[in-house]
């Protein structure tokens, strides 16, 4: 998926610059990688394959609002119909990462293994994106282009608190 | 020797403002990246984007050593050149030479590539994305800003190669680029031009090209 680049260590002072660059990582799954069934009915592949859906989802759904927002004459339908979907894309976040779905499996994916190793911390962030979603979704239902532009930065945040300890930061 | 080494100018004073500004300017990128603090990197990104487009603009109009016209060298020049660099004393060229030519365009295109690259790009977060991100939809800007930090090394190691280059001339060719670059003058050799004509940056056109880097800035903001 995307070329993964890992920036060990490196300066620019005036006159020098110390360099070391590091290229790989993202190892290409190994064929038959993430085929175990899980307890829900699907595959280890199929489940990452399915929330990075989501997500993606999710940021387009999210992306439409702000896009919205900064035009200079907002379409207010667009913003309510995005964020309406919001609350729906992060119904059962929580379930999106069954055991076995991290790294570990062989597929590729930017879950971390913290997700599995502090799981009260995953859920809480989970339970913040889900109620973030519904604010902006009310927000956005009140039809107030300021109230909504207020909900959009808590909103974010909950993707970034996520993102920052439990997605690999490539 | 007590006699004052007569000085040429080789650098006008827009050509210095500007690669002291992206010398500034891409360590703080690179920083702001790394920190996440992507609303600094795209206001950053927007003064980065004035700059390149005055140089662009500056390389068509500007004084005599700042015109592509004048540096891009011909393949004679190129063959030519690494024979001097074995000469001594070194007579360095009046503005760039053939192989620092290459440099410098080899430079601007992966500074144009990241700021060009960097307007479409979507942060993973959703909260920052350039400001002409709302024309491609939210999987294509995540893609252009994996191209965006994967391409970064590109532009790393043209500024190490830059680097690299300035201390061979100092060590090896006894010859100091860094000094020209902030004084806009270095010690007259014998192959510069016999003329008194001097580098200069007429503020009617120094004006012109930042008003015209200014308004596409402004047009891009405005998307």
């Amino acid at each position: 998926m995307s070329i993964k680049r890992v920036l060990t260590g490196a300066s620019i002072a005036a006159t020098l610059v110390t360099l070391s660059a590091c290229g790989g990582g993202g190892d290409a799954a190994t064929d038959g990688a993430g085929s175990e069934v899980l307890s829900n009915g699907r595959t280890v592949a199929e489940q990452i394959a399915l929330r990075q859906d989501q997500y993606e989802q999710i940021g387009g759904a999210f992306k439409t609002i702000r896009d919205e927002l900064e035009a200079s004459s907002p379409d207010i339908a667009k913003i309510q119909t995005a964020a309406a979907n919001l609350p729906e894309l992060g119904t059962g976040m929580g379930d999106w990462f069954p055991e076995g779905t991290g790294p570990e499996s062989g597929v590729e994916t930017e879950a971390l293994p913290t997700i599995w190793e502090t799981p009260e911390d995953f859920a809480q962030k989970v339970a913040d994106f889900q109620a973030a979603a519904a604010s902006i979704d009310t927000a956005a239902q009140s039809g107030d282009l300021a109230a909504i532009a207020a909900a959009v930065q808590p909103f974010g945040g909950t993707c970034k608190a996520c993102h920052d300890n439990y997605r690999l930061d490539d | 020797m007590t006699a004052t080494v007569p000085r040429i100018r080789v650098w006008d004073w827009p050509v210095r403002l500007f690669h002291w500004s992206v010398a500034i300017l891409v360590p703080l990128m690179w920083w702001t990246a790394e920190q996440g603090a992507m609303d600094w990197h795209r206001r950053l990104g927007v003064a980065l984007l004035f700059v390149i487009l005055f140089r662009l603009i500056w390389g068509v109009v500007g004084s005599e050593t700042a015109r592509f016209s004048r540096f891009l060298p011909g393949p004679s020049a190129l063959l030519s050149y690494p024979a001097k660099l074995f000469q001594r004393p070194y007579l360095p060229s009046f503005g760039h030479n053939p192989l620092g030519a290459l440099s410098v365009v080899a430079l601007l295109a992966a500074l144009s590539f990241q700021v060009g690259s960097g307007l479409f790009s979507v942060d993973v977060d959703g909260l920052e994305s350039g400001p002409l991100a709302s024309l491609v939809d939210f999987g294509t800007g995540r893609d252009i800003a994996d191209i965006h930090e994967t391409s970064f090394n590109i532009l790393l190691a043209l500024v190490a190669l830059h680097l690299t280059a300035i201390a061979v001339y100092a060590i090896a060719l006894r010859t100091n680029l860094v000094g020209p670059m902030v004084t806009g003058n270095r010690p007259r050799v014998s192959t510069d031009p016999d003329t008194s004509a001097p580098i200069v940056a007429p503020w009617g056109r120094v004006g012109l090209s930042a008003g015209l880097a200014a308004a596409i800035v402004w047009a891009v903001l405005s998307v």
